[in-house]
Parts: structure tokens; sequence; C-alpha cells
């Protein structure tokens, strides 16, 4: 990495920034521009690409390029930038209803391409913008404007989903936890395609709370599972057990010596240990991995991209007869009238 | 930039903001509460629930109070950025001008 001198402050914009009060996304950007000198990058060579939500006022607020874009489509928009201009890092910055509803599409596409994107999704399990709107991460039975007598839909578990689509890099992390914030983010910089990271954040207005379990000082050390690649997932005095099916369970009082603690680790292969990882949180086991879920290499749909122009411009398909043979195929038929 | 407490808290130290501070950066020294300017990340939380009034962002400091921005920091000298409130507690690290503020009748 580069030391090119700057500062948190430098990444600030001159730009009031609108959240309500409390917000978590305020810790989020201060986070953000925390770690961005880190990349040794110029800011000239960073964008922010974002969709439409509180979380995607993001880009006026970092002194670096940017784009506030359309509902849902940021990754599209960064995936034409980011396989045109290998030059720059780009990131995007939505949330669970831009990530989740209107783009998610977008979202399972741009990890399995794994597109060279750092893709930062902020979940608060609520339609903040709109004013307290359930959304695809609302729990089940949660009361809203939009749902009175409790929602029927069964919530989207980010992380499942994301390994889901096959992505190459997933983490979570959490809005007020600045130092676990940056490490994530910094793991995330270093891997190359897509990265993406669920970040925990607090709505004080529309869903105050819905994070406290995991954020309180007494009650975290008994829902935080911190994962740490090559540690065993201890926290307390539970642990979290491999069972005879595959399935992962959390368990009491588990003993030092006990064979079925679980590993942690984050380049395997096979998904299928990430994801029983993921079905820990899901809203029945209010448990809470944090850290990086998977971390696998694949190639880059970037590099792939660039080697097909870099190979079709240097070739010798250029004159006419190779033109007409493009142009005919090996699919062209006469039509008698 | 940075939200800054100011002279209002002294010998008051409510609390009202420590609740509603979502990172935790509000620390308690003997005379009264002080904002972490490297941990705070200006979210206002804090400014509307003091009751005395003593919370304002950097630039909206009064000119009568301008001190207390750097006593805010001072107050860091030692500490440096501890990462939590909560788990440091009160400490005596108050700036020397505001220990030798006189003990007021509230």
């Amino acid at each position: 990495m580069t030391d090119l001198g700057l500062k948190a402050k430098d990444f600030k914009s001159d730009q009031e920034v609108r959240w309500c009060p409390g917000c978590g996304d305020y810790a989020i950007l201060a986070g953000v521009q925390a770690f961005m000198p880190e990349l040794g990058i110029p800011r000239e060579n960073i964008v922010f690409i974002s969709g439409i939500g509180c979380s995607s006022r993001f880009p006026y607020y970092m002194n670096t390029y940017g784009m506030h874009s359309i509902h849902g489509r940021a990754p599209a928009i960064a995936t034409g930038l980011s396989t045109s201009r290998a030059d720059l890092s780009v990131w995007v910055v939505t949330g669970d209803g831009d990530a989740l509803s209107i783009g998610g599409n977008h979202l399972i596409h741009t990890l399995r391409r794994n597109v060279n994107l750092k893709i930062l999704l902020f979940n608060n399990r609520i339609y903040g913008l709109t004013k307290g709107q359930y959304s695809p991460a609302s729990e089940l039975g949660k009361i809203t404007k939009s749902s009175p007598m409790g929602s029927i839909d069964a919530p989207f578990n980010p992380i499942s989903l994301a390994l889901g689509a096959e992505a190459t890099f997933v983490a979570r992390t959490m809005d007020s936890d600045r130092k676990h914030l940056i490490s994530t983010l910094r793991a995330a910089a270093e891997h190359p395609g897509t990265a993406l990271i669920e970040i925990y954040q607090n709505c004080p207005i529309f869903n105050d709370g819905a994070f406290d379990v995991i954020k309180d000082s007494e009650s975290r050390q008994a829902w935080i599972i911190n994962l740490e690649h090559g540690a065993p997932l201890r926290f307390g005095t539970k642990a979290v057990i491999r069972n005879p099916d595959g399935s992962l369970t959390v368990e009491q009082d588990v003993s030092d010596d006990e064979p079925r603690v679980v590993v942690h680790d984050a380049h395997g292969d096979d998904p299928t240990y990430s994801f029983a990882l993921s079905r820990l949180s899901s809203f029945d086991a209010r448990y809470a991995p944090m850290g990086v879920f998977r971390d696998v290499r694949r190639p880059v749909y970037d590099t792939l991209m660039a080697d097909q122009l870099a190979g079709a411009a240097t070739g010798t398909t250029t004159d006419d007869a190779a033109f007409d043979a493009l142009i005919r195929g090996n699919d062209a038929w006469t039509v008698d009238l | 930039m940075t939200y800054v407490i100011a002279e209002p808290c002294v010998d008051v130290l409510d609390k009202a903001c420590i609740e509603e501070c979502p990172v935790d950066c509000i620390y308690v020294g003997d005379r009264m509460l002080y904002v972490s300017p490297d941990e705070c990340v200006d979210c206002g939380a804090c400014e509307p629930v003091c009751p005395v009034e003593a919370i304002f962002y950097e630039d909206d400091l009064p000119e009568k109070w301008a001190d207390y921005r750097q006593f805010n920091a001072d107050f860091f000298a030692e500490l440096g950025s501890p990462g939590g409130a909560s788990k440091i507690g009160q400490t005596s690290n108050d700036p020397a001008q505001v220990r030798a503020l006189l003990v007021k009748d509230r």
C-alpha cells in the first residue's frame, strides 16, 4: 500500500450530512472515511455508487467521485464502471430495501459474476426514507405502517442469500463497532472480486433497538459469535457445534476438549459450511455471527472481460471475409419466394 | 467536526445524552461530561435531549464557551480513544481549567 498522506477528513465533503439524529449511517460514514486513507488510492480514483434510500445519500458526503443512481440499480452501473475502468476502486452503498427488494436481481447476478465491487449493504430491517414500511429484512409479524396486522412475509437473510448466489466474499459487521467495521472493510478491500458486507445499522426513528441485544454491553457476549479464520467458535460459555448431519447449532456449557466445536474456515471451497453458519442468525435463534463468513478466490469478471476484449482486438478477424462469416454465421438460410 | 459539551453541564451531569449516543462516545468526568472528538460521528442525537442545552455542534458553539472545544479534547489527552465510554466509567481527567471552576449552586 502507498501512503498518500491522506487523512479521514480529506474524505469528508463540504455537504451538510442529512440523516436523522442518532442514525447508524453517521457511524458507518465516519468508519468508512477513517478507513479510506488505508486504501492508498487517490481520491479521484475512488467511486461510491448508491441506489435509493437513506443509505444512498452516502456519495454526497464522500469527497470522492460518486453517483446517486437508480433504485436497486447501483450494482449494474457499478459493473459498467468497474469493467471499463480497472484503475478505479468502486464501492456500492445500498440498503436492505434497495439491495434485496427493488434491486434483488441486480445484486445476485453481480455476486455470481464476481465483478470487482465492494458492496456495503446497510441493513436496518425497515424502509426508513419512506417513513417506516416493512422491508425484505423485517421479521415475521412486524407491525408497520404497511403491515398493521403484522408482516406475513418471511424475511431474507442477506448473508444466506449472498452465499446462495455464489458470492466469493461475504461478511457482516455493525455500525457502532468502529474497530470491527474497519477491519471488515479492510478484508473486503483486499478481496479481488465482489465483496458483500452486511452492516447491521440502527434506525432510531422507525426501527429503534433492532440490534439492541447484540449492542448492549451486558447481553452481547451471549449472542455475538466472532468469526476469525482458524479460531474455534466459542463465545462466553457457549460454542457452535457441528451435528452429524452437517448442520450447526449452539450449545451451552461446552467443555474445553469438546471435539465437535467448529473451527472457523472462511476459505473452504464448499459454501455449505458458511451457509449453515449464516442460518444461526435466523430470527428464532438470535445469534449474530460477525466477521467474514466466506472469502474464496474465483476469476474476476472484470479480468475475464478485459482478456476477451484484448483478444478480440489483437485477432486477425478484421478482413471482409471474416466480417461476412460473422454476419452469416453458420446459421444462414435462403428464403424462396 | 464534532459535538462539544459546554459550561451548562458543569456539576449537572444529567447523562440523558449518554443514553442517546449510538457510539458510546460521551465520557464522564468529575465536573462534567465530555464528547470524544475522535469517536463522535456527528449524528446529533445528544444535542436535543440535553435538559440544560449544553451540547453544541462545533460550528455553533457560543463564543463565550469557545474554550470548551479544547476542554473536550483535553479530557482525552491521557485516555486516548478507548472506543466506548461505558467500559471506562467515571474518571478524573477533567482539564485543570474545568476543575478550577467554582462549584455552582444549582
